[in-house]
């Protein structure tokens, strides 16, 4: 009985296996251009990676903007900062508040 | 008497005019040339940072400090970027009648500030801010954009715009709460 049970599973894994090819993690990039994060909008899969990337002259930030779970801390001008996208967020720039930004999964 | 008093307590009428009066200076300036615009921006900046360099010395509002530290790093990199694209144009920023003008009344209104303290004096630094972002905005879209004949001094405005305009918008969410 139990025999066949793990027949059974070790097939259904093979299977499994064979079907679920996982699509490989993408990169995105958004540009920080004229106090605007570039799209402002973006929707990605979990694992996936966003590399924000600052074009401007002054410093910017891209802080997680409910309750600030992560933060990339300062990005100086001509700098870039890299992060594994693991839930949706509403994000923000805690330098210039006003700049806002969002990742929404798929 | 009524006369006098009245007048002491209208400083902060006064420091509205004043950016009010500037506005209506970079109006009615003629054409600068580019030596004289990047005086006028480099000073323009200064003055913010001047601004701040009080806030900073006088105020224990948190949203203040922070807007503060953030107009003085902001404000100093494009003072950063203006001196060395001046030195790569080896054009020397040259004195005139607008940057004498923004300096006077700035000094008039750190005066004004330097005499307040805790909430009131919060109240009239983002005030402050306001009304001179939204003047500066004005002369550097009115003024000193217009005039400038280097294609690279007026790329360098133009950059400058988006910048002063997301300070305006954060300075008035902080406004928002002195009301
Ligand atoms: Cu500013």
């Amino acid at each position: 009985m139990s025999k066949y049970y793990i027949c059974f599973a070790f097939v259904v894994f093979l299977f499994a296996s064979c079907f679920s090819v996982k699509e490989k993690p993408k990169a995105y990039t958004v540009e920080i251009k004229n106090m605007k994060f570039v799209p402002d909008d973006i929707t990605v899969k979990q694992g996936d990676t966003i590399i924000w990337v600052n074009h401007d002259m002054m410093a910017h930030d891209v802080t997680e903007e409910g309750s600030k779970q992560w933060t990339s801390s300062i990005i100086p001008s001509g700098g870039s900062w890299k992060m594994g996208v693991t839930a949706a967020a509403n994000y923000y720039c805690s330098i210039h508040v006003v700049m806002k930004g969002k990742i929404r999964l798929q | 008497m009524k006369m006098i008093k009245t007048l002491a307590s209208s400083s902060i009428i006064t420091m509205a005019l004043s950016v009010v009066f500037t506005a209506t200076l970079l109006a009615q300036t003629p054409k600068l040339n580019d030596a004289e615009v990047a005086s006028v921006a480099v000073t323009a900046n200064q003055i913010d940072i001047n601004y701040a360099t009080v806030a900073k010395a006088k105020s224990k509002n948190v949203d203040i400090l922070k807007f503060a530290e953030t107009m003085s790093n902001d404000h100093k990199a494009v003072i950063a970027q203006a001196v060395a694209l001046v030195t790569k144009l080896k054009v020397t920023p040259k004195d005139n009648a607008v940057s004498k003008k923004l300096m006077a009344d700035a000094e008039v209104t750190k005066k004004t500030l330097l005499s307040k303290s805790g909430k009131a004096f919060d109240k009239a630094y983002i005030d402050n801010e306001v009304a001179y972002h939204k003047a500066v905005i004005g002369a550097v879209e009115g003024l000193l954009i217009p005039s400038s004949k280097n294609a690279e001094l007026k790329a360098l405005l133009e950059k400058v715009v988006p910048a002063l305009k997301v300070h305006l918008s954060h300075a008035e969410m902080v406004q928002m709460k002195f009301k």
